[in-house]
């Protein structure tokens, strides 16, 4: 039973990394920009959802959507305001890089002077879980997370093959050169990559503050795995980061069955390093080229 | 007050060693590792384990320190060797995590998350080095070998197969150089130099333990080489002085609430960063965006 | 005209000879390692209290010749810190005595204590790594294999719960409650049914907590801090972990008060009746809520009671004519078999550790309800 349990909660927490994951993936896949931000997104949305649900008691839906502007919102400032910049100069992988893991730093930071460095929960009865049979327990919000993972994943599939700017996304992910050829300008594409890529975060953000809970820290937790997660899968391919995410989240779990929790955080960075080492371009990538 | 110099010098000094190494990977390179303080740790592990059972010499220690560092470098040497950028990157960082984990479970050499105390002085031929103006230029004399080390590699014709390997590594594989050799010796010296500045760590603090290894002090010695001017020898020891006399510096802004120093401080470097690589990618004494030299 | 001016010389010269030395006498310095900024800056502002208190009744009372001061150094509450303010202590105020806070911070200046002959204290850290950190270290606080002690004998004769479960952090505060757990419940006909340990930066319990409930048990302690036992109590909870929680005096914070999920969590802390009439206590306790306008805490207690033991030290150093160093101050510990200090009469171990009370409470969610105390064996 206990393995059954572990195999539960593996896949609730793996389909949130699998969203967030997608989201990065997203990104990374359109722009090339290594987006390391994309935690603090992702904690930002989780702290306005909960200062406007459990602080200020406002009304769930208005929370979340509040959540989700802000989140688009950051990420859309930061492609105009940061990357954009630094791409007109030189834009070399290092100083994106180095740009976004500052932003990082900075939102981190801000949000443990304005919330505190302890962690806080969204407090909600859905959290509690229930004995559906022998030794096995899931909480409502478990269920809430599938669905929405499927939900957001279905809409996203639907909005990349059917619509313009989906099918542009696409398009920039498999070759820019190409695109501007066809007389679509990438830098407004990128612009679209990072809201929808931040707008995936939204879910799992909530999700998370009213599960586990959350504190400043945990952007970088996120970014980790989304970033693993995405190696694992293959760059440029969002099914492989979903892919990834859920695996990463069943495998963090099942480790405990056989090792001491210590090592679990271990086990998923060993996934990561055996596969960079020997499988670069992950279940569904491309071939990468060193 | 001179007590307190003595102490930021020496910090300062032993930073800058950090600093120094991992621009020469980052910078010259090419290689962006976020794994520099496991390096860090293992130098100060070690020495302090060796001290601690065997005996303090800084003619046996150091070396020691260094060689063991040198070898597990090649863990990091061989994603290096496989990928660059993004995928090298995540490779590092999960070295860094795993890293940690195992500074915190082997406790029969690291003390685990409760660290190492009572790390005995360091000894030159028999004598103990207790003294902070002793010690402290016993440390100025590891950063001017270590920058001279630097500075003749840099200069020499390794140093060119280095900067030719990050500008264009397929080239540089058509023009016949051994890739995967240069780029393994490159990241085997700077771990085992920054070994160094472990050693002297656990030598002046007397105790080490798991927190001063973890992923906020790799990224406070790459912030130090980014603020300072990456690829230039001068840049990572401005970074490293200027980020450790921050903290003093706003200790003494009356404005600035006391309880979030530490956080301000972040902020401080973590918007430093941003600005730079928008307005100068070079950082402070590097050259202006464009050109790598 | 000159004979006035060498007299007059003469004069300035004897007066400011005289306030030299009388400024020698005068002053009395210790000093504390706090952390003053940086996130745990208020622990620094609360230990500060209980010390400048102690310092203000020793001088009132004219304990020592001359004026107790106390030269508070930044440790920031980390250990490289601590150690530059302990060097400056050291070095360069040449103080005998040290307060210290915070167990990282405690370990990396006790070996700087160790080497100078500096008595350094310890009134917050209650890890037993802080008994073995040499001679020149002392603990005013009782350490917590005295709290398990504490705690076991009621948790299973009083409450009869029988088959306990330990989720703890593996450094060495967690390591030797689990050693306490394992020789104390047996002993009690307990039993230590499985011990889980998890990393200090874990956030995700819900794994755990089903080996918890795999394991069948009767109660669970937790040894863990900060915000990190926040979240396995609210996910322990969340997972169907029904089972009566229990801790140490980490979960006194105000957090876990405020906190639902730990309503009726049982944790030891260090017994002190504010009710006393004993008379140092009573003093104490009636001027600090003249001063704070609220009561003290342990804490403030300990570090009151630090200072305190520093001049009733000195004192008898001074009667007996003996400079006020390290050594002496240690040699006269050892001689002196009990201290009145607040809380009533305190003896010290050999290893410069103190037995005390220890009372066992529960989570109310109105600042703890004290079920019982167990007195030191």
């Amino acid at each position: 039973m206990l393995l059954l349990q572990l195999l539960i909660n593996g896949i609730q927490v793996g389909a949130l990394y699998g969203l967030t994951a997608v989201g990065f993936s997203l990104i990374f896949g359109s722009t090339k920009i290594f987006h390391f931000a994309h935690g603090s997104a992702f904690a930002i949305a989780a702290y306005v959802f909960y200062y406007l649900y459990s602080v200020t008691a406002a009304h769930w839906l208005v929370a979340a959507l509040a959540a989700a502007v802000a989140a688009v919102l950051f990420g859309i400032l930061l492609d105009r305001l940061v990357y954009a910049p630094i791409q007109r100069h030189e834009g070399s992988f290092f100083t994106v890089f180095v740009a976004s893991f500052g932003v990082g730093i900075v939102v981190q930071n801000v949000l443990g002077m304005v919330f505190g460095r302890s962690f806080v929960a969204v407090s909600t009865p859905l959290s509690r879980s229930v004995e559906i049979f022998s030794g096995v327990f899931v909480s409502p919000l478990a269920g809430i997370a599938i669905l929405c993972v499927a939900l957001f994943f279905g809409g996203l599939q639907l909005f990349l093959m059917r619509t313009h700017i989906g099918m542009a996304l696409r398009a920039l992910s498999e070759n820019t050169e190409l695109v501007r050829v066809f007389g679509l300008r990438p830098r407004q594409l990128s612009t679209y990559a990072f809201a929808l890529g931040s707008l995936l975060v939204v879910p799992a953000a909530i999700l998370t503050a009213a599960g586990s809970g959350i504190n400043p820290a945990i952007g970088h937790h996120v970014m980790l795995i989304s970033l693993a997660a995405t190696i694992v899968g293959g760059v440029g391919s969002l099914r492989g980061a979903a892919c990834a995410g859920l695996l990463l989240g069943l495998a963090e779990n099942l480790a405990l069955w056989v090792f001491e929790p210590q090592w679990s955080e271990a086990v998923t960075f060993i996934v990561l390093f055996l596969f960079i080492l020997f499988r670069p371009s992950g279940f569904f990538g491309r071939a990468v080229t060193s | 007050m001179l007590a307190y110099v003595l102490n930021l010098a020496t910090l300062i000094c032993i930073n800058a060693i950090l600093a120094i190494t991992l621009n020469f990977i980052m910078g010259y390179a090419g290689i962006f590792s976020i794994a520099h303080a496991i390096f860090f740790g293992v130098g100060a592990y070690t020495a302090a384990f060796l001290a601690v059972s065997a005996g303090a010499s800084i003619f046996v220690t150091v070396p020691v320190a260094m060689a063991v560092a040198g070898v597990l470098s090649l863990a990091l040497a061989l994603p290096a060797l496989r990928v660059r950028g993004e995928y090298f990157v995540a490779a590092s960082l999960g070295l860094q995590v795993i890293g940690v984990t195992i500074f915190s479970e082997w406790k029969s050499v690291t003390g685990g998350i409760g660290g190492v105390i009572g790390i005995p002085p360091i000894e030159v031929m028999g004598h103990a080095l207790a003294d902070p103006i002793e010690f402290l230029a016993v440390a100025l004399l590891c950063l001017i070998a270590i920058i001279a080390v630097i500075h003749v590699l840099v200069g020499s014709s390794f140093g060119r197969n280095l900067k030719a390997i990050r500008d264009s590594e397929s080239a540089s594989l058509a023009f016949g150089k051994n890739v995967a050799v240069i780029k393994t010796l490159s990241v085997v010296l700077s771990a085992s130099l920054a070994a160094v500045a472990g050693a002297l760590y656990a030598y002046y603090l007397s105790f080490i333990n798991v927190e001063r290894f973890m992923r906020d002090t790799s990224v406070l010695i790459m912030a130090m080489v980014i603020i300072g001017g990456t690829g230039t020898l001068l840049g990572p020891i401005v970074g490293a002085a200027l980020l450790m006399l921050l903290p003093g510096v706003l200790r003494y802004l009356p404005f600035l609430p006391q309880t979030e120093i530490g956080s301000i401080q972040q902020i401080a470097y973590g918007l430093a960063m941003v600005l730079l690589m928008i307005y100068r990618p070079g950082g402070i004494v590097g050259a202006t965006g464009g050109e790598k030299k | 005209m000159v004979f006035f001016k060498h007299s007059f010389l003469a004069a300035l010269l004897g007066v400011a000879l005289s306030f030299g030395t009388a400024a020698q006498a005068q002053e009395v310095r210790i000093g504390a390692v706090f952390p003053m900024s940086g996130p745990n800056a208020s622990y620094g502002d609360i230990f500060g209290s209980g010390a400048n208190l102690a310092a203000e009744h020793v001088n009132a009372d004219k304990m020592l010749s001359g004026k107790l001061s106390i030269q508070y150094e930044d440790s920031q509450a980390l250990p490289q810190q601590g150690v530059i303010g302990m060097n400056k202590l050291v070095n360069v105020e040449k103080v005998p005595y040290v307060l210290s806070a915070f167990t990282g911070v405690s370990k990396a200046i006790s070996t700087v204590a160790q080497r100078t002959k500096t008595v350094a204290v310890n009134g917050g850290g209650v890890g037993p790594d802080m008994a073995e950190l040499g001679p020149y270290f002392w603990n005013v606080i009782p350490l917590a294999n005295f709290e398990v002690r504490a705690m076991i004998p009621y948790l299973v004769k009083e409450r009869g719960l029988k088959r306990v479960v330990l989720v703890y952090v593996d450094d060495p505060l967690g390591q030797a409650i689990r050693k306490e757990l394992e020789s104390a419940l047996p002993a009690t006909g307990g039993q230590l049914v499985e011990a889980l340990s998890v990393p200090n930066t874990a956030q995700q319990f819900s794994g755990i907590a089903a080996r918890v409930r795999d394991a069948k048990p009767d109660a669970v302690y937790i040894a863990s801090y900060g915000s990190q036992q926040l979240q396995i109590i609210k996910q322990f909870r969340d997972n169907g972990v029904t089972q009566q929680l229990a801790s140490y005096s980490a979960f006194s914070v105000p957090e876990i008060n405020a906190f639902p999920e730990a309503k009726g969590a049982l944790y030891t802390t260090q017994n002190v009746d504010w009710t006393s009439k004993d008379p140092v206590t009573k003093r104490f306790v009636d001027d600090y809520k003249a001063k704070h306008n609220k009561l003290p805490s342990a804490y403030i207690a300990n570090y009151y009671n630090a200072v305190r033991l520093f001049a009733l030290l000195a004192k008898d150093l001074q009667k007996k004519g003996k400079p006020i160093t390290g050594e002496n101050l240690l040699a006269q510990r050892i001689e002196t078999k009990t201290f009145d200090l607040v809380g009533g009469k305190t003896s010290f171990e050999a290893n410069g550790t103190v037995i005390a009370p220890i009372q066992v409470n529960e989570v109310d969610g109105k600042g703890g309800k004290a079920v019982t105390v167990a007195h030191a064996k």
